[in-house]
């Protein structure tokens, strides 16, 4: 081992460490910090770019080389390049600051454009911009788990802006034709999930057009089904209703 | 002179012949306001010494910050000349061109109007704007020549330099009436043309070709500005002198006996004095003589500003004060200004408000000789003549030229604009000194309540009769001040609109009954409506674009202030008050069905500058939306709307303009913090063949392609494992239960196709209509014209759409995309699968074999999805043609049982078959025994419409990918010297030329160009930054293009790499506009959170 003194010694700076363990054995390898998550999610092509030196590491802050027959013995090959690959794709990591913020940004944004999409004024029944409920968000001090999908995230931001301002989940517009013996019975079960009914038809069969809210459809669907047994059908005729065209104010 | 009173101007209104309309009218910065300041000096309402310098008539703060005029203002002077007293509506009009909408509806107002020129800076764009808004409404112009003393102070000009100048500037100021008048000939005279020709089409033979264009026939002598015909005034207002030819002609007249006639002539012009042969004689210039103006007028001046300005020769003052004949009092020749001085002087020599006024008073037409022309021009809208109108209405003629104010004849007003103005200006609820009458009146009431104090503590025993009226009136007394008192208060900060209007004929009185006419009213089917004599006090309200209504209080606008009046006689300019509910810009109101409505003001402006506005607080939404809807009501110009995408936009005439409208909204009509955004811009996705060149123009597949340095290794990991694409770009996908497996490719469709899917979006959506009612059993009746127009539609689906790959494609169409009525394409190419067709509200009869599919609508949704938000930014597709090649289900059932009727044959067999196929699915459904179709992965319906979904954008991605951009078609206005500048600023926003072309009679270009909506942003204030307002945009939305470049493409050849680099740095511009969007709505964008890793600021410690 050679002599470990401060002239031959060479100095990484900006490192950001990436550590797998594998056949029981710890490797590092010196990255980089705030390039890791480009290489992973692929905006980053040039391993160079990514990588301070191709050489593993026990351990990268006291400089410690991984032997070869370890690094054989744990990869099945001794192509440091290939080894550093499958370390930078499988390995544990410290997210820095400056990539979680953009990831959580990100999923704001998401998360606003999202309840943008599902959500209308009740009064106007126009559609949110993405701006405004950011903004709303921010009001209402909303801050973004990470660890949590955008969609569920979503629907619980549009039960708390319900409280500060007037927002309402744009509603589905379904039909449904019940046959006659099964449908005075099953309407007054579906009564308390439709929201706005708009035409109602009753002669052989039951014939709905109705606006419900879109988290009741499972239900609604279930219903039906199970209460007519597949007599009953169910077509949704508009995902959400929107005014459409541009409106002058007058 | 003293202030007058109001009783004077009441009893003035009643004189039509002594009343004069009109507006000042000029470029922004050439004293306007300043002018206007000197003649309401004149009248005593503010100070002379301050004149000029309070800008009177610019009553809102931000007006008075900026020093520019915003809106438009009127009041009323009183004059009198040669022992006639003339009361004059004055308007002032802003001179900023986002303003000009003002000054249309001021024009509007007037019979005559003061245009001031800057003497320096001569005539400039707004000049010739105003000269022809005049022109177009055929009001007569008087000149100004302003700011005479620059050319003394600041250019320090020779009184003859002075002279030629000034010619200088009339002579442009001629050239531009000459203009119009020419290119008014030429209009007439094609007209006349064409009418020729279609009389005379058959004999070519003997055709007399008129070189002749017309000009020399028609006489226009009179339309000139010239001093000698007393339509010029040369002045400058913030000194407060002013002059006309008259005066002087006048003073020399008497002084060197020359007859004033003589003078008049020959005081404008090549004119010089023969000192010796005591004659004025010709040829001055040519004979290097002083002419006579400079001579006699502006040595004067000039001398004048020598002695006080410039030398500051106290004894010279002094004997020139004298000479004229002035008494200046001992504080202004004593002040350390020489300004104050000069102007003390030249006020009492030469005051520009007489000469002005006089001028006004001489030249301009009062409202009894309205021109007939004018007449029938106000009367008939549009390309109607005025013989067509109704017998009745051609009546109404006579009663505007006469301008009666009898009660008989009928009431004629045109409002043309509305302002808001506070509660608290308005006279009613103003604080007001008491006179002399109400103070003693109040003075009694008091003593007598004292009385009965006294009266009634005296005598508490006897019950007296007087005694029980005082307690009586006391309580009502009080309890009407409370009343009135939660009035005010309930009223304070409502806004208040007025509207601004003048009345042609008739009187109008308070609280009268009228009927209020839209733009779009006939007077024909009016009067056909109306019962024959049926008056305004009848509520028939049953004529379209008519409304009855009685009118509020009457107001005579007098600058800031407005006083209220209990009838206007014709002639006047008036303002109305409790319109709001019935009139929302402008109208017409009359008391005569007859009346026809006005022709719409021509505004030389139209909105252009687009944004989008927000509150601060989402809760204040309503408040926005009240105000601005109160804003479009106040302000003629802008224009808001709600769009599809939820954005409140604004749409104003300039950046000036749009900076005022917030500030009204913040501080007046909504009371609330807003901002205001880039509105959102809009995208399309497509697909487009297969480019055969690369970017540097070389046909691929010749070269080799360089070893990629990076392999795309994602082309691989891109689909998942389900998902299978074949070369041509076939995509085959299977359902997370792996029941259904679909194939699906996308096919560009041909140009002429989205064009004509997107023209007819109606008539798709009418059959969509019909299909559905046809599904459930039921018909829907489509009248024949429709149906005809679908024939044609399809007709030309199939002429545009042929070709192999089109083969009954027409015929096969399943349905239209996104919302079942775009431009996008669902084909059904399976084989054994004949459905019902879209095109079958066009057969006779349906052919029993074709039945729908189960599951046929969960394919369509899938469609739906899939074209509303396409994979590069979830923008909708355009222009793609899906073909759905493949549709396997290994679910068995029986057809025609309802989407659930398999529910219960899978029970059955669920056991055997499907258990092999999805383990989870069904041992799910046996334990809960009701329904085996609820698998893991939700109901069949449901997943099919999501494989369908994702099976239509893989199939997308397979194809070469574009965005599509929104474009503008923009109309430039622009003269020769700054073509050059509109197209570096056209090049440099994307934009592209289409035409060039000149305008016949006139030096102007008209550039037809297209531009992205993306790049618009501050386009048209750019444009006319740099081209000094010399050129104006007008953009309207045209159609969607192409972005040719490809977001996704990194070099591949050779040439490219040496063209480009290896990481094509150049912009890409569809790259850029898709990360824009996708920044925007938080999709994942492919970017790098640190370009270049060595250049990262290291933190480091102890180095």
């Amino acid at each position: 081992m050679s002599i470990f003194t401060p002239t031959n010694q060479i100095r990484l700076t900006n490192v950001a460490v990436v550590r797998m363990k594998k056949g029981g054995k710890r490797f590092e390898i010196a990255c980089y910090k705030n390039k890791v998550m480009s290489w992973r999610s692929g905006a980053e092509k040039d391993l160079d770019e990514v990588l301070q030196t191709n050489t593993v590491f026990i351990n990268v802050s006291k400089g410690q080389v991984a032997k070869k027959e370890d690094l054989s013995k744990a990869f099945g090959t001794e192509d440091l390049t290939e080894i550093c690959k499958q370390i930078l794709a499988k390995g544990e990591l410290q997210v820095s600051d400056k990539e979680r913020q953009t990831q959580l940004e990100q999923m704001f944004r998401d998360i606003a454009t999202i309840v943008a999409e599902k959500c209308v004024n009740p009064e106007t029944k126009r559609p949110y911009t993405v701006s405004l409920i950011e903004r709303a968000m921010k009001d209402i001090h909303y801050s973004v788990k990470a660890n949590k999908s955008t969609k569920q995230q979503a629907l619980e931001v549009i039960r708390q802006l319900k409280e500060t301002m007037q927002i309402q989940r744009a509603h589905m517009r379904l039909r449904f034709i019940l046959p006659a013996k099964e449908g005075k019975r099953l309407k007054e079960k579906l009564k308390p999930l439709l929201k706005v009914v708009e035409s109602e038809d009753f002669d052989e069969q039951l014939e709905m057009v109705c606006l419900i809210d879109p988290g009741c459809f499972r239900e609604i669907d279930e219903l039906i089904r199970c209460e007519t047994k597949g007599k009953g059908t169910l077509e949704v005729l508009s995902l959400k209703d929107v005014e459409e065209g541009d409106e002058k104010l007058e | 002179m003293g202030h007058t009173s109001l009783d004077k101007i009441i009893a003035l209104q009643n004189k039509p012949a002594n009343i004069r309309n009109l507006c000042i009218l000029a470029h922004v910065d050439h004293g306007k306001t300043t002018l206007a300041d000197c003649l309401v000096a004149s009248n005593g309402i503010i100070s002379s010494r301050l004149a000029g310098k309070l800008r009177y008539l610019d009553s809102r703060e931000d007006e008075q910050i900026r020093g520019i005029t915003m809106k438009s203002s009127a009041i009323s002077l009183h004059y009198s000349v040669g022992g006639e007293d003339y009361l004059i509506n004055l308007i002032d009009s802003p001179g900023h061109v986002d303003f000009s909408s003002e000054v249309s509806t001021a024009v509007r107002l007037c019979d005559g109007a003061i245009v001031i020129v800057d003497a320096v800076e001569g005539v400039c764009p707004q000049t010739q704007a105003v000269l022809r808004q005049a022109w177009l409404e055929n009001i007569r112009p008087v000149l100004v020549i302003n700011k005479i003393d620059r050319l003394i102070g600041e250019l320090k000009l020779t009184s003859q330099e002075a002279y030629t100048h000034l010619q200088k500037i009339l002579e442009q100021v001629n050239a531009v009436t000459g203009s119009l008048f020419t290119s008014k000939v030429l209009e007439e005279r094609a007209e006349k043309d064409s009418e020729v020709r279609e009389a005379g089409g058959g004999d070519n033979g003997e055709q007399v070709y008129d070189w002749s264009a017309g000009l020399e026939e028609s006489d226009d002598s009179d339309l000139y500005f010239s001093p000698d015909q007393g339509n010029v005034v040369f002045a400058s207002a913030i000194d407060g002198w002013g002059f006309s030819i008259h005066q002087f002609a006048h003073m020399y007249s008497q002084k060197m006996g020359i007859r004033s006639e003589v003078l008049l002539k020959t005081l404008w012009g090549d004119f010089y004095l023969n000192a010796k042969a005591k004659k004025i004689m010709k040829g001055a210039q040519s004979k290097g003589k002083k002419p006579l103006f400079v001579q006699l007028v502006l040595d004067n001046i000039w001398s004048l500003y020598d002695a006080v300005v410039l030398k500051r020769d106290k004894e010279k003052v002094e004997k020139v004060m004298s000479s004229l004949g002035v008494k200046v009092a001992a504080r202004d020749s004593r002040h350390s200004d020489p300004r104050v001085l000069l102007s003390a002087i030249c006020s009492q020599w030469l005051p520009v408000s007489q000469a002005v006024l006089t001028m006004v008073c001489n030249r301009l037409p009062s409202p009894l000789d309205m021109a007939a022309e004018r007449v029938e021009k106000l009367m008939c809208v549009g390309a109607r003549r005025f013989d067509c109108l109704p017998e009745k209405t051609q009546e109404l003629k006579r009663a505007f030229l006469e301008c009666k104010s009898d009660t008989s004849a009928p009431v004629v007003v045109f409002v043309s604009k509305m302002f808001a103005v506070d509660s608290k200006a308005l006279p009613q609820n103003k604080q007001r000194p008491l006179t002399q009458e109400e103070m003693a009146q109040r003075r009694e009431l008091a003593r007598q309540r004292h009385a009965e104090k006294l009266a009634a503590s005296q005598a508490a025993d006897a019950p007296a009769q007087p005694l029980s009226q005082g307690p009586d009136v006391l309580p009502d007394h009080g309890e009407a001040m409370t009343l009135k008192a939660n009035k005010v208060d309930e009223e304070e900060g409502k806004e208040h609109f007025i509207a601004f209007a003048r009345v042609y004929s008739g009187v109008v009185r308070k609280g009268q009954k009228v009927f209020v006419l839209g733009p779009k009213y006939d007077p024909a089917e009016g009067l056909k409506k109306l019962p024959e004599g049926c008056s305004t006090a009848d509520d028939l309200c049953t004529v379209p674009h008519m409304a009855c209504c009685s009118l509020g209080s009457l107001y005579l606008l007098m600058g800031r202030e407005l006083e209220e009046l209990e009838e206007v006689p014709a002639g006047n300019v008036l303002g109305i008050g409790g319109m709001e509910d019935w009139i929302l810009k402008s109208a017409t109101i009359s008391t005569s069905p007859a009346c026809p409505p006005f022709t719409p003001l021509n505004f030389e402006a139209t909105p252009i500058v687009r944004v989008a506005i927000e509150p601060k607080h989402p809760s204040e939404m309503p408040k926005l939306v009240r105000g601005m809807k109160l804003l479009n009501q106040a302000d003629p110009c802008a224009e808001v709307l709600i769009q599809e995408t939820g954005e409140h936009v604004l749409v104003t005439a300039g950046e000036v303009h749009l900076q005022r409208c917030l500030d009204d909204l913040r501080e007046r009509f909504a009371k609330i913090e807003i901002s205001a955004s880039k509105p959102i811009i809009p995208f399309r996705e497509t697909i487009v063949r297969p480019p055969k060149v690369d970017m540097v123009n070389e046909e691929l597949g010749k070269q080799q392609k360089v070893a990629v340095i990076r392999q795309v290794k994602e082309e691989q990991s891109k689909y998942p494992e389900t998902v299978q694409v074949d070369s041509t770009g076939l995509v085959t996908l299977t359902t997370a239960n792996r029941m259904a497996t679909i194939g699906v490719r996308a096919i560009p469709l041909p140009e002429e196709v989205t064009q004509l899917l997107e023209a007819n979006s109606d008539l798709i959506r009418t059959m969509e209509l019909f299909n559905l009612s046809m599904k459930e059993g039921k018909t829907l009746e489509i009248n024949q014209k429709t149906l005809e127009s679908i024939q044609d539609l399809k007709r030309k689906l199939e002429s545009y759409m042929q070709g192999r790959k089109w083969r009954s494609a027409v015929n096969r169409i399943w349905s239209f995309g996104p919302r079942r009525y775009g431009p996008n394409i669902l084909v059904n190419n399976l084989e054994g699968y004949r459905r019902p067709s879209v095109w079958q509200c066009l057969e006779k009869e349906r052919s029993r074999a074709e039945t729908y599919r189960e599951f046929d609508n969960s394919i369509v949704s899938g469609f739906q999805l899939a074209t509303l938000s396409g994979p590069m930014c979830e923008e909708p597709l355009m222009g793609v043609c899906f073909s759905l090649e493949k549709w396997d289900m290994k679910l068995p059932r029986q057809p025609g049982d309802g989407v659930y009727g398999q529910t219960s044959d899978q029970e059955a067999q669920g056991g055997s078959e499907s258990e092999s196929v999805v383990p989870t699915g069904s041992s799910e459904g046996k334990r809960r025994n009701n329904s085996s179709l609820v698998d893991c992965y939700g109901p069949f319906s449901g997943q099919l419409i999501a494989a369908m979904k994702e099976a239509c954008r893989y199939a997308f991605q397979a194809k070469p990918q574009r965005l599509m951009a929104a474009m503008y078609t923009c109309e430039i206005m622009a003269t020769a010297e700054v073509l050059g500048r509109v197209y570096g600023v056209l090049s440099k926003r994307e934009g592209r030329v289409l035409q060039e072309e000149m305008k016949e009679g006139t030096e102007v270009f008209i550039i037809k160009a297209v531009l992205p909506v993306a790049e618009s942003f501050g386009f048209a204030d750019e444009i006319r930054k740099r081209t000094s307002g010399l050129a104006s945009p007008q953009l309207i939305f045209s159609h969607w293009e192409v972005i040719s470049s490809d977001p996704f493409w990194v070099p591949t050849t050779e040439e490219e790499y040496l063209h480009f680099g290896e990481k094509a740095d150049s912009i890409n511009q569809a790259l850029k506009y898709m990360n824009g969007v996708r920044r925007r709505k938080g999709l994942y964008v492919e970017e790098k959170i640190v370009e270049h890793a060595e250049k990262q600021r290291t933190l480091g410690k102890n180095k």
